[in-house]
């Protein structure tokens, strides 16, 4: 090691003060946008994974224009040769249909407006978590008659339990007037505030007698065996079904509200971006202030025969050894952290209860996002950021000659 | 001079707010008589079906108003009382009379082209709206009808070709807010009963993109006007008792 790199070394242990306060700034702040990313990525993958998984499912195939038209004219009017053709795939684990349809709920007191579906029981449980929302009574079976799974919050408008009755009208699949009685078999609570007081559901066998809807749906939904391959599978089955219907991924028929996640990072990394050029400064200027009372020393340097590149070299070395030392421990930190918020998620319920619900949530608990390539990410954003901000001082110091330099108080 | 113009104008202005208040008042009475009994056949046209309905439909002035469904078997027995702004149906399969709530009431009315609301609302015209005669030939008045401020109204716009012969409506085209054209109704075949005359073929198109291909078509038949209908019908009680 050359002495100049040695020189540098003893620098850092020298200046005990300057070292840890450099280090502790920068490792508190290398460990808070590690924190912050995994708080903000962990938030948005819990909202993007419990608004597909609780009820709409990773791929949709509909009519082509059923979600600009929700009409019954745009059906899949042969739901079960479709849903063969994509069962033959070796890549989806679970193909199940819904018929949904919007129905006037009555009961000698209250009639209320609200989503009510057709669904196949067994093969719904695997495509979305409504069997495990429940909270009352038992989920759905595949020969119910007359039975109805409804949400906790229609059930609280329509001030029913288990067990009572409520009646339907609604408009059949061939535009007639239909209407039943059903028993409520159980009560879901899904978490997504919206879905719990807006739909029921029935077992679709029976639903298609009364809706004269057999071998119609309005969604077929699929579960792919890898999930993160839904964009390319759902391609795919685009590919090899009837032109009349499409096939849409969750990223694709949610798009909004990928976007609005995507701007939402945006803004939380507006903010910090704020705090650290706040941070920039703070580390630039001390580390102008530490090195503008090193003057003389340099000047000494200089006048031993230590050419202007090697003392840059020096102070670089400096800088870099600080820096990777604070990024070291800030990660270490952060990443710490951020692993034990993942296994303990943080609950925000007790306080925001009811803004959760305006937001549409239930779901209080929100686990840290742990990946260490974005904490790695991190860790070199902030060694970039601690080293560009030694660099102006550095050079600063650089321009004096030595007689000037020695003669600086 | 010029208040006098001023004057002159509001005069006009005046007599022409009669004319066509005039105008819609005589085809609301000619349409909806002192009371009207009649029997009606319905058809729905969609895409891909056609379906048939009947009914008998009694009815006070535009303040209540009774239907029965007759045909098809499986919506026989259905009724519907309609009182001032409220409406309730009864329903003999789940044996539940339901009272359709404000939500409801722009959806279909038993699967057709027709809302709740035309059920319930379709009389407030002469309330709701100003109205205005954009034209007037030897054969039809043409009055644009906008909804008063604080009308609880669904249309941004109603155009309106009344026949002159008749003082019945010949063509009715329904505007959203956006001044998209909606919906058109056309009154044809105007036959007479007794000394009354009344449109017996109507024939309802919706005009939005989703409703390309539908069509509701009714015909009307045993139009009595101003014969005493009981009282018993326009109560809640009744929609359970006659459904049968």
């Amino acid at each position: 090691m050359s002495p100049h790199y040695i020189i540098a070394l003893k620098n850092i242990i020298r200046s005990k003060q300057r070292s840890i306060v450099t280090i502790v700034l920068s490792a508190v702040s290398t460990a808070i946008l590690i924190f912050s990313t995994a708080l903000m990525d962990g938030e948005h993958k819990v909202l993007l994974k419990s608004a597909v998984e609780i009820y709409p499912g990773y791929i949709q195939i509909t009519h082509k224009e059923f979600r600009e038209n929700p009409s019954f004219d745009n059906l899949i009017f042969d739901t079960n040769s479709v849903i063969n053709k994509i069962r033959q795939k070796d890549d989806v684990d679970t193909v199940t249909s819904r018929f949904e349809t919007f129905v006037l709920f009555a009961t000698d007191e209250k009639s209320v407006g609200a989503m009510l579906a057709g669904i196949e029981p067994e093969s719904e449980a695997k495509v979305s978590k409504l069997k495990k929302s429940l909270m009352e009574g038992s989920y759905l079976d595949s020969d119910d008659k007359n039975k109805v799974y409804i949400g906790s919050e229609l059930a609280n408008k329509l001030k029913v339990k288990v067990g009572d009755v409520i009646s339907f009208i609604g408009t059949a699949a061939d535009y007639s007037f239909c209407a039943d009685n059903v028993k409520v078999k159980g009560i879901f609570q899904s978490g997504l505030f919206e879905f719990d007081a807006n739909s029921a559901f029935l077992n679709k066998k029976y639903f298609d007698e009364i809706f004269v809807s057999s071998n119609i749906s309005t969604h077929i939904i699929v579960q792919p065996s890898v999930i993160e391959d839904s964009l390319d599978i759902s391609q795919d089955i685009s590919k090899s079904i009837d032109k009349e219907l499409t096939s849409k991924s969750w990223q694709e028929y949610m798009q909004a509200l990928v976007d609005a996640m995507e701007l939402d990072s945006v803004f939380g990394y507006i903010t910090l971006g704020i705090f650290f050029i706040v941070i920039f400064f703070v580390v630039l200027i001390y580390t102008l202030l530490s090195i503008f009372s090193r003057i003389k020393e340099i000047g000494v340097l200089r006048a031993i025969g230590t050419s202007p590149k090697e003392i840059l070299q020096m102070l670089m070395f400096e800088s870099v050894v600080l820096s990777f030392v604070s990024v070291a421990i800030g990660g270490i930190i952060g990443g710490a952290v951020a692993y034990y918020f993942n296994i303990n998620p943080i609950d925000f319920g007790s306080q925001f209860d009811e803004q959760f619900k305006q937001y549409g949530l239930v779901n209080t608990l929100f686990p840290t996002e742990f990946n260490l390539l974005v904490i790695f990410r991190d860790m070199a954003i902030m060694f970039f950021l601690n080293i560009l901000s030694t660099l102006y001082p550095i050079m600063k110091v650089n321009r004096y000659n030595p007689v000037e330099a020695m003669h600086h108080v | 001079m010029n208040r006098l113009l001023v004057l002159f104008s509001i005069f006009s202005l005046y007599l022409y707010a009669i004319t066509t208040d005039e105008i819609i008042k005589k085809v609301e009475d000619n349409l909806n008589g002192k009371t009207l009994t009649m029997t009606l056949s319905m058809e729905v046209y969609t895409k891909k079906t056609k379906r048939k309905m009947a009914m008998e439909s009694f009815s006070v002035g535009t303040e209540k108003s009774f239907i029965k469904i007759t045909y098809p078997k499986k919506s026989k027995g259905i009724t519907f009382l309609k009182i001032g702004n409220s409406m309730w149906q009864y329903v003999p399969k789940i044996e539940r009379v339901i009272k359709i709530p404000a939500s409801m009431m722009l959806q279909s009315w038993m699967g057709s082209d027709f809302t709740n609301d035309d059920l319930v609302k379709e009389s407030s015209i002469s309330e709701d709206y100003n109205h205005e005669l954009l034209l007037e030939d030897d054969n039809v008045y043409k009055l644009k009808l906008m909804p008063k401020d604080d009308a609880a109204v669904v249309w941004g716009k109603i155009i309106m070709n009344i026949s002159k012969e008749y003082y019945l409506p010949a063509v009715v085209e329904y505007f959203d807010e956006d001044d998209e054209l909606v919906r058109v109704l056309e009154y044809k075949d105007i036959k007479k009963f007794e000394n009354k005359y009344y449109p017996t073929y109507w024939v309802m198109t919706p005009k939005t993109q989703d409703k390309i291909g539908h069509k509701t078509v009714v015909s009307i038949k045993n139009v009595q006007f101003d014969k005493d209908i009981d009282k018993s019908y326009f109560t809640k009680r009744a929609l359970k008792r006659y459904s049968k």
